[in-house]
């Protein structure tokens, strides 16, 4: 008896020294991945506080100048663009959540002629290439007095939230058993009760995860507002070409900008990391 | 054939949870001090509830979980160090694990296919064991088209096909429906009885192993428990955990205090106005103010058909189950039940005096849980 | 409290018909058990009384009014379903607190905690209440389940088998509480299993269903001893009654019955006789029960002769399964009994306890003093 747990304490403490390496090894490789990720960030703080002049130095030794910042958020109207940025962005995600999460529903519970083709059929939205729909598109705005407003952009980023938003919430909806709602019936409570005191705790993960997710892309996007837009409304990512001149790049400008732009996103994802993985990976709902 | 003994046998898993910086916490032994023997030909169960270390054990044997401490042999040799395909055991886990594109006869001869046995000797040890399991008309067959017991005598067919020394079964009932499960054990008996190959079946349901085993094995907490034929653990289980754990329906177990009266010693009950004679054998063994652990079947408790010195209590529940009557009283906050095969008919709330049958009560130690034995029983 | 009355309901799930033409009349007070194996619309003839499911034919009452077009929630029906269907996000307290909160059947806080506090007591689970579901072992969720159903006063209480995902062991156990606690319960209660003791043990009267009819409806004990047919007969009993057939046989005078190959033949009581003679049965299906079998290793002669094809000691009992030339019958022995596979064994059956069906439709035809067995209430009252 003594004898077995003597040698179990010997094979413990080998055992201990080789996962202290394991361990080691695994730190130090993350490490090394994560200077790699973040490595572009950095590279862009440092452009950002540089001359045009000091631009194509690759050595880390420059004089730091606030010139860039200043030319950029001081200089220009580019705040307006952030603003109108967020009310695009908003806006589609606050309308793909209204609409979405019904629909989701929708194909969650009812059974429906073509229900899987109409389900599919949302998706695919999310596969055509912009570039191919948006001459039609640009007509079609022209002529119905949606170029360069609001709404026009909030409605055609929909191609864009609606699809992610509404494939994560219906599979959330499905793992709901619908026993719980039949029960809710029977306690008492109408449709509307059922949904917003239940279902939507329920939800809850997944319908924050996607639409982040939801708002990160139409934050983002480019071709949409670049051909759909024209001097009223102006997104973030549009604004930055401006820096780009016919002769020059002022990169440093181009920095500041890219810097603003990400801003919210970085701090979003900071805050809602755990739930956008979990959101994501389903599993939440189970009780 | 041959025999399998476990001797001081101890698992614990390794804690992966830790971090650079804390040591990780040690998990406790899955498996302790665990020794015993099968013998060659025996069927023997291990029984526990989940996470007794039941099948931790069974995969120790299997070579598919390395050993912490202790030795296990079959035969003379010892096993530890052995490659799992080298033990000569036949598994068949509760997964069935069936190569979908081969047919049943192909299943049943991918093993031997793979040590290169020729075909007459494949065919041949097909043909014996086909019937055994009556899978003889399944061969043709694809294991997708199978049901699920079908798809289990194939498992345990291809398990036993090659001969091993030793059949390890994993809970093979476990997925199958009532009717299904009970035609299986037959089967699985009967096979035993014609290859008498010494077998161990792990599950956790009683009625399984008690109708199986020659032997059962009782686990709780990674320890054993008790080891007995099947009437001897029912009928003189170890201590309180095996009591409660055989028979169905289970066995009444109660907090009682002794309490002595004209001479004679009486079952009390907190919070209860019952009281039962202590059967005479206990008398050297109790004593006035003790407080015990008693553990009666319902089928040893009986209606007093003449007075005795204990009270008359109302009748909590009658049910006419058919086959049996289960009749309950009120004991504090938990039932006390009885069943009978007899014609009996109760109304609710009538007043009855209770006996319990003088040698199938059991008393146990509240605090340790051990049977506490008479002087006579014990010397 | 309400007598709930069922008239021609068909539900159809696409091509599948769920329950046929099936009309049911569930008496103020009872407590009614729908049994029957899996798939025979037990459940969706619950959820048609809930209102969660429609009929595309026949009519719901609930005290003589139709409530076919009134939505479940005001239907003042209380269920518990199989899955529990508990809110995963409310812990016990509120999860059972909540058809009290709701705008239809709303009570003040004060009254609402004393109502969880006495249902939770009855069910044992008073010491959960800040629990969620996820943190409850699968016991524990169907007493929460049951103790939100028991927590009002409504029409009827609807269970869908709030025991069968139980282990045998709490089942039991609930059993005997659910039984204790029915005169408290103080409605109409329907509640649907595949467990013939609970069916039997909880039932004033059992409907059994098989795929979307009515097989049988009646008190426990003539399901058990005068079932109606084979189908009946086999979900009763553990194990399960032998069956097998045949030859209705006279010799000098006294009707009997030979069967499993042999050549005696059984004799049959009088009133069996005469029925088996009025009806001109020639070949019969015999049904009798493990318990009702007597068994011997030394040869007895009139007796058959099979051998021991498996031995399965339970606990209480031995279930011996005999091999009569190919046929198998389950008997019960005493818990000590001890016989090696393949051992020659010598039965006898009672007769007196056989049940004959009909060989050709399965029915039941008659068995001896039918009317006695199935309804004697307070016989053999020596004993007691």
């Amino acid at each position: 008896m003594d004898n077995e747990q003597k040698t179990n304490v010997s094979s413990q403490s080998k055992n201990t020294a080789l996962d202290l390496l394991g361990t080691f090894g695994r730190n130090l490789g993350l490490t090394l991945y994560a200077l790699f990720a973040l490595f572009p960030l950095v590279w862009m703080i440092i452009c950002s506080l540089k001359l045009d002049s000091e631009m194509y130095n690759t050595v880390f030794v420059f004089s730091p100048t606030l010139d860039n910042y200043k030319a950029v958020l001081l200089g220009t109207d580019y705040f307006k663009a952030f603003f109108q940025n967020l009310i695009v962005a908003g806006g589609a995600v606050i309308l793909t959540i209204v609409a979405g999460v019904p629909a989701a529903y929708a194909l969650a519970r009812y059974d429906f002629k073509k229900k899987e083709d109409l389900a599919f059929q949302i998706l695919s939205f999310k596969f055509a290439p912009e570039i191919l729909v948006i001459l039609p598109i640009f007509t079609i705005f022209q002529r119905i007095g949606l170029y360069d407003t609001y709404f026009g952009l909030i409605w055609v980023y929909q191609l864009i939230t609606m699809p992610l938003v509404i494939w994560v919430v219906r599979g959330y909806f499905e793992e709901i058993s619908v026993e719980i709602e039949q029960a809710a019936q029977l306690d008492g409570y109408r449709w509307f009760d059922i949904f917003f005191d239940i279902l939507v705790p329920l939800i809850k993960p997944g319908l924050v995860a996607s639409a982040l997710l939801a708002f990160i892309f139409a934050w983002n996007s480019f071709t949409f507002p670049l051909v759909l837009s024209g001097f009223k409304i102006q997104t973030m990512t549009i604004t930055s070409l401006r820096y780009i001149a016919s002769d020059t790049v002022h990169y440093g400008q181009v920095a500041v900008a890219s810097l603003v732009a990400v801003s919210p996103e970085i701090i979003a994802c900071l805050f809602i990391q755990k739930h956008l993985v979990r959101g994501l990976s389903f599993g939440a709902v189970k009780g | 054939m041959a025999q399998l003994k476990l001797e001081r046998v101890y698992k614990r898993y390794v804690n992966s949870d830790k971090s650079f910086f804390k040591k990780a916490k040690q998990n406790d032994y899955a498996v302790e001090n665990l020794s015993f023997t099968c013998y060659d030909g025996e069927f023997v169960g291990i029984l526990g509830p989940s996470g007794c270390g039941k099948t931790t054990t069974l995969r120790m044997i299997a070579g598919l979980e390395e050993i912490t401490g202790g030795d296990i042999y079959i035969g003379e040799t010892r096993i530890n160090n052995l490659l799992p395909k080298d033990r000569n055991i036949g598994l068949a886990f509760e997964d069935y694990a069936l190569y979908p594109p081969l047919t049943v006869y192909e299943n049943l001869a991918f093993n031997m296919r793979a040590k290169n046995r020729s075909d007459s000797e494949i065919k041949r040890a097909i043909d014996y064991v086909a019937p055994l399991l009556k899978v003889e008309e399944l061969l043709r067959m694809k294991p997708p088209a199978l049901s699920g017991g079908q798809k289990q005598r194939v498992n345990i067919a291809r398990a036993i096909v090659r001969r091993p020394g030793l059949l390890l079964l994993d809970e093979p009932l476990s997925h199958l429906d009532g009717k299904m499960r009970q035609q299986l054990r037959h089967e699985i008996k009967r096979m035993h009885h014609e290859i008498k190959c010494t077998t161990i079946i792990v599950t956790h349901d009683q009625m399984e192993a008690m109708s199986l085993s020659d032997r059962i094995v009782i686990m709780k907490d990674g320890n054993l428990q008790q080891m007995g034929e099947p009437i001897e653990v029912y009928d003189n289980p170890a201590n309180e955990f095996v009591a409660g754990f055989i028979g169905e329906p289970p066995m009444n177990l109660l907090s009682s205090v002794i309490s002595r009266a004209d001479g004679a010693f009486l079952f009390t009950f907190p919070e209860s106005e019952l009281r039962v004679e202590v059967p005479k054998r206990y008398y050297d063994a109790l004593s006035d103010g003790q407080r015990v652990t008693l553990g009666v079947r319902p089928v040893d408790v009986v209606v007093a058909k003449t007075p005795t010195k204990g009270s008359s209590v109302p009748i909590a529940i009658y049910e006419n189950l058919g086959d049996e009557r289960r009749v309950s009283v009120r004991v504090g906050d938990s039932l006390l039940n009885m069943t009978t095969s007899e014609d009996v008919w109760y109304e609710r709330g009538e007043m009855v005096q209770l006996e319990f049958k003088a040698e199938k009560t059991h008393l146990f130690d509240p605090e340790t849980g051990n049977r506490i034995v008479s002087r006579k029983e014990g010397s | 409290m309400a007598r709930i009355t069922l008239e021609n309901i068909t539900k159809k799930y696409k091509d599948k018909t769920a329950l046929d033409n099936l009309s049911l009349d569930v008496l103020d007070n009872e407590f009614f058990v729908l049994f029957g194996p899996a798939g025979a619309g037990k459940t969706t003839l619950l959820k048609t009384i809930a209102g969660i499911e429609f009929p595309q034919e026949g009519l719901v009452r609930i005290d003589g009014a139709i409530v076919n077009l009134i939505e479940p929630m005001y239907r003042n029906v209380s269920m518990v379903f199989e899955n529990y269907a508990l809110y995963p996000h409310k812990n016990v307290y509120d999860n059972i607190a909540s058809p009290m909160r709701s705008k239809l059947y709303r009570k003040d806080e004060a009254y609402i905690k004393e109502q969880v506090l006495r249902v939770t007591k009855m069910m044992r689970i008073d010491e959960l209440l800040d629990r969620k579901p996820s943190q409850l072992s699968n016991g524990q969720r169907q007493r929460v389940a049951l103790g939100r159903c028991l927590v009002r006063t409504p029409n009827v209480f609807l269970m869908d088998e709030p025991l069968a995902h139980l282990d045998a062991k709490l089942r039991h156990f609930m059993r005997g509480e659910l039984k204790e606690m029915q005169s408290a319960f103080n409605s109409t209660t329907i509640y649907v299993t595949h467990d013939y003791m609970e069916a039997m043990s909880l039932a004033d009267r059992i409907a059994i269903l098989n795929s979307g009819h009515i097989e049988q409806l009646g008190t426990s004990l003539e399901m058990y001893y005068t079932p109606r047919n084979e189908f009946v007969a086999r979900l009763f009993g553990e194990p399960e009654i032998n069956i097998f057939s045949g030859e209705v046989e006279e010799a000098s005078g006294q009707l009997g019955i030979t069967a499993l190959g042999q050549e005696t033949i059984m004799p049959v009581e009088p009133d069996v006789a005469a029925v088996l003679r009025s009806g001109n049965h020639k070949r019969v299906h015999i049904g009798i029960r493990g318990a009702d079998i007597t068994f011997s290793f030394a040869e007895k002669l009139g007796w058959i002769r099979g051998s021991v094809y498996t031995n399965e000691p339970i606990g209480n009992k031995v279930i011996m399964v005999v091999d009569v030339k190919g046929t198998h019958i389950y008997l019960v022995a005493p818990n000590d009994t001890k016989a090696e596979i393949d051992k020659p064994v010598y039965i006898s059956m009672n007769m007196k306890d056989a049940i004959l069906f009909s060989a050709e439709s399965a029915e039941y035809i008659i068995r001896h003093d039918a009317r006695n067995v199935s309804r004697r209430r307070g016989a053999n009252k020596a004993v007691g």
